[in-house]
Parts: structure tokens; C-alpha cells; sequence
């Protein structure tokens, strides 16, 4: 890390973590200046214990709120318009977001339209320009999340939405709410934390805020995701993944080094899979590819994911080598306990030619699509035959 | 898609007996206090340390309950749960229900909900950390050793047995009489 190049680094939410953290939300809410809060959630896949939880949290504290629970997997800019025009109908002065994925980026255009005061939220483009702070905006990830949550980017429909004001306020992670109904869920959201931070971490134009998101965000995964996977029960780690995986957001905020998270992106937009899914089958290939341009940076992800006396006891020459074998040790574990659950490659994942086409035709316009094909190729892209 | 959109407004309820149990514990703390502050002399100690009509508050957000104690002529009294009625320089805050009943049910000692970003002072902290000492000799006094050492940081092992049971008595004979 050379210091004198000059850096930059944003994270603007407060976390909120731990046993009761949504008890919280009163205070933090008349800290922002919010008395009115709507909640955006979707019942099916939020669920409706998460929903009574967060509504219960609020007990004794004098509040209305509104609860609009019916954001699905296909909503678009037409839905945002709905609930835009009960926000304003009903002069709610902050926005809530129950869930993960689409509920969220719902939730960020919203509170795009309400703070910019936008006669009509249809008429939202990723070319309209965010230049002052939204209103107050609080997100409340579920075991749904997929670590975009906390991030700048917002995705709707096709459209690309990018501005550091989308990034919430204040982010709450109760273990009450962070539990998976299943392991392929914390999985897939486990990978996708893992792939992106560390891609990020091995960057050449790293910087040391970011380094230490990424060190304890890598140490929270390699030391919780297996626990959390396999004992659903097991409170404490589900709650590490899940502040590792919001972290993931403020770091991926924060890098152009993002391969592995583009191709996440464009499979989970064409083929509508995980994005945790694409870069857990990537992960392998692309730190080979690391590993041949500078073992050096390889070597550095020994120390969070090794431990201390790992590190310690291993010479310089041998650690990019030691920091691999924990790395594939680690997936192989996870892939291992969910039984086939999760795809390695994309031959098992059984994704049709048309779609693989799409991907491709997507992956071919970016800068990198030569190399990014290649990737595709050596997780079994290029062994799907119409 | 009309059908499965669902749009509603509620109002928070409240968390009754939570709110009783706080509120009850925090009027019998607060005469407890009025009590310790003429039996201990590191009680005594602390509140002289303090300057005249020092008035501290410890109660939960939004609406309380709330206990209110300070110092009048000298003497160390319990001034019921009204915020107005004096001037407080101290508010020891704590955050929501929940989290006092944590506190206040012992599943939490005071250190660990600081730790845990369930309190918040209002006031000067050299003053805050003296009600916090106070509150732990008061708890020592009105508690059990097995839940004591739940509430405190470091249950004083080093009091003779005689402090202990003089004070036990001393301090429960005032409270319940309210003098």
C-alpha cells in the first residue's frame, strides 16, 4: 500500500448489530430527524415472523408506521411509482427496508424519488443525476441479503442505478432476523461476500480503510460461514456472516477491482441464480489467474483467513501457497456440508444454451470481456452445447 | 399484481409489563439510594464529591419510566419519576424497554450494556461514573450475591461480613419505611 498515491474511502451508514438491535430503531430514527417511517418488505420473502418482529420493536415507543409488504421478485420502476405516492399520501418522513435483494433496491429508488420530489418515479432513469443526500434510509437485512444491500448500486428492471447517497443511513443486523431457513441461502450469500471482498482486498489500488473492512470481513466468514451453514440455530454465526456480508457492500462501494461481482451480476440478471453461486464457481480460476500476476498479494490474505499463528509460522516464500490451500480447504468444506445443494460449475447448474448465449452477449460488450469469457469457459460455460 | 400488494398502517403497542417492572424497580432503586447515601460512608463519600443540588435521572426513551435523585440542603433524596420537577445535570439514558429490562432484570450488568450500546449519558462523565459506583453499592446492598454479581462489574468479595449485614439491614429498614 503506497500511502503517498492518495486514497479516497466512503462508508456513510452506522451499524447496528447484536441481541435486541431492533429495539433500537426509535432512537435511531428520532436521531435522524424520522417519526413516520414506511416499511418496505415483501411478506414471501422476508417472511412474516421477520415482519411482526420488526413491527414489535417498535412497541412503547408512540410511532405510526406504515408497512407496504408487497415488493415481489418482478418488481419495476411502476411499483416504486405505488409506493412513492403512498409515501407521499401518507406524509411517512423515512423509509425502512425489510430484506434483501430486490426489496432493498426497491427501497433505494424510492427513497430516490421521495427526497428528489419526482412528480412520477416511471420516468426514474440511472441517468438522473443524485448529487445531495437522500432522506433518511435504514435497512434491515434478513438471511435474503446479498450484500448489495448496504452498497451504492440499486438494480431494477435492467436499470443501473449509482450513487453513494443510495447507501442507507443506518444498517440493523439482529440475529433474530439473520437466520436462514437453509444453508444454500447463507452459502450463496457467504460466497458473495467472500469473492467480492477479496477481490477487492488482493487489489493493487487498495487502501488501508477498505483492508480493514476486508480483513475482518474475510476473518468473520473463514471462521463463521461453515458453523453457519451447517447449525442454522447457531445464532452468533449467522450473525457474523451477516455483518460480513454487509460490510462486502461498503467495500465493493469502494473498488473498481470487481470481475468476479460482474459476472455475479450478469447471471444473476440473465439467468435469475445467486450471484454467490457465479463467484463461488469463479473463485478458484481467479485466484490462479492472481496468483501468476503477484503471489505477493496472495500471500497478504494468509494473516485473516490463516490466523495469527498461522501466518507467523509460515515463511514469506510459502504463504500465497498456504493462503490458497485455506482458501479452497474452506470452499470445499461449504460445498461439501450442502451436498450437491450448490453447483460447482455451470454444466451443473444446468443453465440453457439461450441463457448462456444472453450472458455472453452482455459479457462481450464490457472492456474486459475477452478475459471475463475465459473465466466463463473454465467454470464449464464453454462446455454447453445448443 | 394489485391483488398482492399490501399497503398498511399501524401503531406501535406498548410492552406493558416491562414498563411496570422498570418502573417499580427504578422507585424502589431510587429510595434505596435516598437510603444507602445515609448508611454507606462510600456512598456518603461520592454524593459530597458532588456538587450541591446535583440531580441525576436514570430512565429508558421514549416515555420513562424514569427515577430521580439528587442532593437537597445537603441530604441525598428521592424525587419520584418526573422529569420536571427539578433540574437534572445528569440523564443516564437507557434506549428502549427492552434493553432496561435486560439491565434491570440482571441479564445484563451495567458495563456490558454500555459495551453493547444499549445507555447513553447526558451529562458530565466524571459525574456519570460516580452514579454508576453508587448504583453498584446500592445493588450490592439490595441484592443477593448470585444475582449481585450479575448486575456489577466486580462483586466487592473484599467487604466484611459485618458492612454487609449492617448495611443490608440499615438499607432495607429505610427504603421500605422511605426514610
Amino acid at each position: 500500500m503506497d500511502l503517498t498515491n492518495g486514497f479516497a474511502f466512503t462508508c456513510p451508514f452506522k451499524t447496528n448489530s447484536g441481541n435486541k438491535a431492533l429495539e433500537n430503531l426509535p432512537v435511531e430514527l428520532a436521531g435522524l430527524n424520522a417519526f413516520k417511517p414506511l416499511i418496505i418488505t415483501s411478506r414471501p420473502l422476508a417472511g412474516c415472523r421477520a415482519i411482526s418482529t420488526l413491527k414489535n420493536a417498535f412497541g412503547d415507543s408512540g410511532m405510526t408506521l406504515g408497512i407496504f409488504d408487497g415488493v415481489t421478485e418482478t418488481a419495476d420502476l411502476s411499483v416504486v411509482e405505488q409506493i412513492r405516492d403512498i409515501f407521499v399520501k401518507g406524509q411517512y418522513d423515512s423509509i425502512i427496508a425489510l430484506g434483501g435483494g430486490v426489496v432493498v433496491d426497491v427501497a433505494k429508488i424510492v427513497n430516490l424519488a421521495v427526497s428528489q420530489k419526482v412528480a412520477d418515479a416511471r420516468q426514474l432513469s440511472p441517468a438522473t443525476a443524485i448529487r445531495d443526500p437522500l432522506g433518511p434510509f435504514i435497512v434491515i437485512p434478513t438471511a435474503a441479503a446479498t450484500g448489495m444491500e448496504t452498497s451504492k448500486y440499486a438494480f431494477l428492471q435492467g436499470k443501473s442505478f449509482v450513487s453513494v447517497h443510495l447507501m442507507p443511513d443506518l444498517v440493523i443486523l439482529d440475529p433474530r432476523l439473520t437466520r436462514a431457513k437453509d444453508g444454500k441461502a447463507v452459502a450463496e450469500a457467504g460466497f458473495a461476500a467472500f469473492g467480492r471482498i477479496l477481490e477487492a482486498d488482493i487489489a493493487p489500488d487498495r487502501n488501508p480503510l477498505m483492508h480493514a473492512y476486508a480483513f475482518t470481513a474475510l476473518r468473520f466468514l473463514r471462521e463463521n460461514l461453515a458453523d453457519a451453514v451447517n447449525k442454522r440455530c447457531n445464532k452468533k454465526a449467522s450473525l457474523a456472516v451477516a455483518n460480513a456480508v454487509a460490510m462486502s457492500g461498503c467495500v465493493i462501494s469502494n473498488t473498481d477491482q470487481n470481475v468476479l461481482h460482474r459476472l455475479g451480476q450478469v447471471f444473476q440478471k440473465i439467468v435469475h441464480v445467486h450471484p454467490g453461486m457465479i463467484i463461488g464457481m469463479c473463485l478458484h480460476p481467479f485466484l490462479d489467474d492472481c496468483m501468476k500476476k503477484d503471489s505477493s498479494l496472495i500471500a497478504s490474505l494468509l494473516l485473516p483467513l490463516g490466523g495469527d499463528d498461522k501466518y507467523a509460522a509460515m515463511p514469506e516464500a510459502g504463504r500465497a501457497g498456504e493462503a490458497l490451500r485455506d482458501i479452497y480447504e474452506f470452499s470445499y468444506e461449504i460445498y461439501r456440508s450442502l451436498k450437491g445443494k450448490i453447483p460447482r460449475t455451470i454444466t451443473e447448474a444446468g443453465i440453457q444454451q439461450y441463457l448462456m448465449n444472453d450472458v455472453m452477449d452482455i459479457i462481450n460488450q464490457e472492456p474486459d470481456g475477452a478475459y471475463l469469457r475465459t473465466m466463463i469457459d473454465r467454470v464449464g460455460g464453454g462446455s454447453i452445447k445448443a | 399484481m394489485g391483488g398482492l400488494i399490501i399497503m398498511k398502517e399501524v401503531h406501535a403497542g406498548g410492552k406493558l409489563l416491562k414498563k411496570v417492572y422498570v418502573a417499580i424497580f427504578l422507585w424502589f432503586t431510587g429510595r434505596a439510594i435516598q437510603a444507602t447515601a445515609k448508611v454507606d460512608k462510600e456512598v456518603k463519600k461520592e454524593f459530597d464529591a458532588l456538587p450541591d443540588d446535583f440531580t441525576f435521572a436514570l430512565g429508558c426513551l421514549p416515555n420513562g419510566p424514569w427515577m430521580v435523585v439528587g442532593k437537597e440542603k445537603g441530604k441525598v433524596k428521592y424525587f419520584g419519576g418526573d422529569l420536571n420537577s427539578r433540574k437534572i445535570h445528569l440523564r443516564l439514558v437507557i434506549k428502549n424497554i427492552e434493553a432496561a429490562f435486560l439491565i434491570l432484570s440482571f441479564q445484563e450488568s451495567t458495563a456490558l450494556a454500555t459495551t453493547r450500546n444499549r445507555l447513553m449519558t447526558d451529562g458530565e462523565v466524571p459525574y456519570a461514573l460516580s452514579v454508576i459506583r453508587i448504583l453498584d453499592i446500592v445493588e450490592v446492598y439490595l441484592l443477593p450475591k448470585i444475582i449481585a454479581s450479575l448486575a456489577v462489574k466486580r462483586y466487592p468479595s473484599w467487604w466484611s461480613f459485618g458492612r454487609k449485614l449492617a448495611g443490608r439491614i440499615g438499607v432495607y429498614t429505610r427504603t421500605l419505611l422511605g426514610i
